[in-house]
């Protein structure tokens, strides 16, 4: 039922991002629904529904969008060995530290890679441009919609999960 | 996950989704209608709240600009019936000149960075086809169709970074090609001669991707120095293509492709 919810959500965040994230431009960047729908599945569902919930982002937006998938599932990829990152590096993050870095990685990395398959299909672009135009006013954006969302998340009673994957062992009989 | 985003490019590329992709643009368009109802107003409050004196300024403009078109508009209607008169007088006959275009809404828009895609809700049924012109109600080039499944059509507007439209000067004849830029906004590359600001930009037709005559836009800024190759130039479009609610795809025109076998 939890994942039937977490699908739906993820669909419903493809819909928000080319009817809504148009609407609202800062600048040459619009808000990630969908990246942020993944982010928090993960921080406060488990990293197996995200996972799941990854290429039906994938394949929603880019019907929705007339993207390709399969790009989109390698935009979105990095949030889970992110998060498994972020919970064992030895820094001391809380729960909001580590979605935000969680968050503004896979955004950049995924505005980056989509940027460079315009470039590859002809746009031009230098890197000072696609950093100052794109990468800085999305990690803000992105930080300002999770903040947006997270807070209220919080204070309806939603706690917090661990982003790392449960691993598998042996119990004796 | 690397092995899924291979078979979905793979199988993307194939066009086996395409079917899914209809049915799936079908479920969804209700959704998507009721969040444009709610969202575009609040959007466009938002938007003219923060152009109060840009807006100002422009209809003082645009009152100038009506008044010397009005002007305009008496005198060509005066031509046009001396031209009617001399063509009855020469017994000519004038060939048929009429544009065929289906009408649509733009459903949504996939505005992100570099990109500037919107979906149309006509397809294949309402006899629109990969390649078609899609202009906006009062004639301005808007894009073109790329992709079409049974009830909807996706057009990569002019403003993509991937769309490229061979174009000529209406004042002097100097060509060129206008192409999206990062900023969704338009810019007229490769033009050489005397380009000045307030030209108007028509479709060249050249390479018979588009039809030849269609308006794209006024020339918004010149710079660059005499030593220059060419020239910057950079494009109002003719409309707002970002707020376009209704478009017309033209059905008439069905771009030329070069036949590598012919």
């Amino acid at each position: 039922m939890k994942m039937f919810v977490a699908a739906l959500a993820t669909v419903f965040a493809a819909i928000c991002q080319v009817t809504i994230a148009p609407l609202f431009p800062f600048g040459a960047v619009t808000f990630d629904f969908v990246l942020l729908t993944l982010v928090l599945v993960a921080a406060f569902g488990s990293p197996q529904r995200a996972m799941l919930c990854v290429p039906i982002a994938a394949l929603a937006y880019g019907f929705l969008s007339n993207r390709e998938p399969g790009l989109l599932v390698l935009a979105y990829l990095p949030l889970l060995p992110l998060g498994v990152y972020l919970e064992e590096v030895p820094i001391p993050l809380n729960h909001y530290a580590r979605t935000a870095v969680a968050l503004v990685v896979t955004g950049v990395w995924a505005r980056s890679l989509l940027v460079l398959g315009a470039v590859v299909a002809g746009a031009d672009a230098t890197v000072w441009l696609v950093v100052r135009d794109f990468l800085l006013p999305g990690i803000v954006v992105d930080l300002a919609l999770l903040t947006v969302f997270y807070v209220p998340l919080r204070l309806l009673g939603w706690s917090g999960q661990g982003m790392a994957l449960s691993r598998g062992g042996y119990t004796s009989l | 996950m690397i092995g899924l985003a291979l078979l979905l490019a793979l199988v993307g590329q194939v066009g086996v989704l395409t079917p899914v992709q209809g049915v799936f643009l079908r479920v969804t368009a209700p959704v998507e209608q009721v969040l444009t109802t709610v969202f575009r107003p609040v959007a466009s409050t938002l938007s003219n709240a923060g152009e109060i004196g840009d807006l100002r300024d422009e209809n003082s403009r645009l009152r100038l600009e009506n008044e010397e078109l009005r002007n305009q508009v008496g005198e060509l209607q005066q031509n046009a019936a001396d031209i009617k008169g001399l063509r009855e007088a020469l017994d000519l006959t004038q060939g048929d000149t009429s544009v065929k275009y289906v009408a649509a809404d733009v459903v949504h828009r996939d505005a992100s960075a570099f990109t500037d895609v919107v979906t149309i809700n006509r397809g294949s049924n309402d006899g629109v086809q990969d390649g078609m012109v899609v202009v906006s109600t009062q004639g301005t080039l808007m894009g073109k169709v790329t992709k079409v499944t049974a009830t909807n059509s996706f057009v990569r507007l002019i403003t993509d970074t991937q769309s490229r439209v061979s174009a000529e000067v209406q004042e002097t004849g100097a060509d060129g090609s206008v192409k999206g830029t990062p900023n969704r906004g338009l810019a007229f590359e490769l033009a050489q001669g005397d380009i000045q600001v307030g030209d108007t930009l028509v479709t060249a037709g050249l390479g018979g991707g588009y039809p030849r005559g269609l308006p794209i836009g006024r020339v918004s800024a010149v710079s660059g120095t005499n030593q220059d190759l060419y020239k910057k130039v950079t494009i109002e479009p003719g409309v707002r293509i970002g707020t376009a609610e209704n478009v017309l795809v033209r059905t008439d025109f069905i771009p030329e492709t070069l036949g590598l076998d012919d």
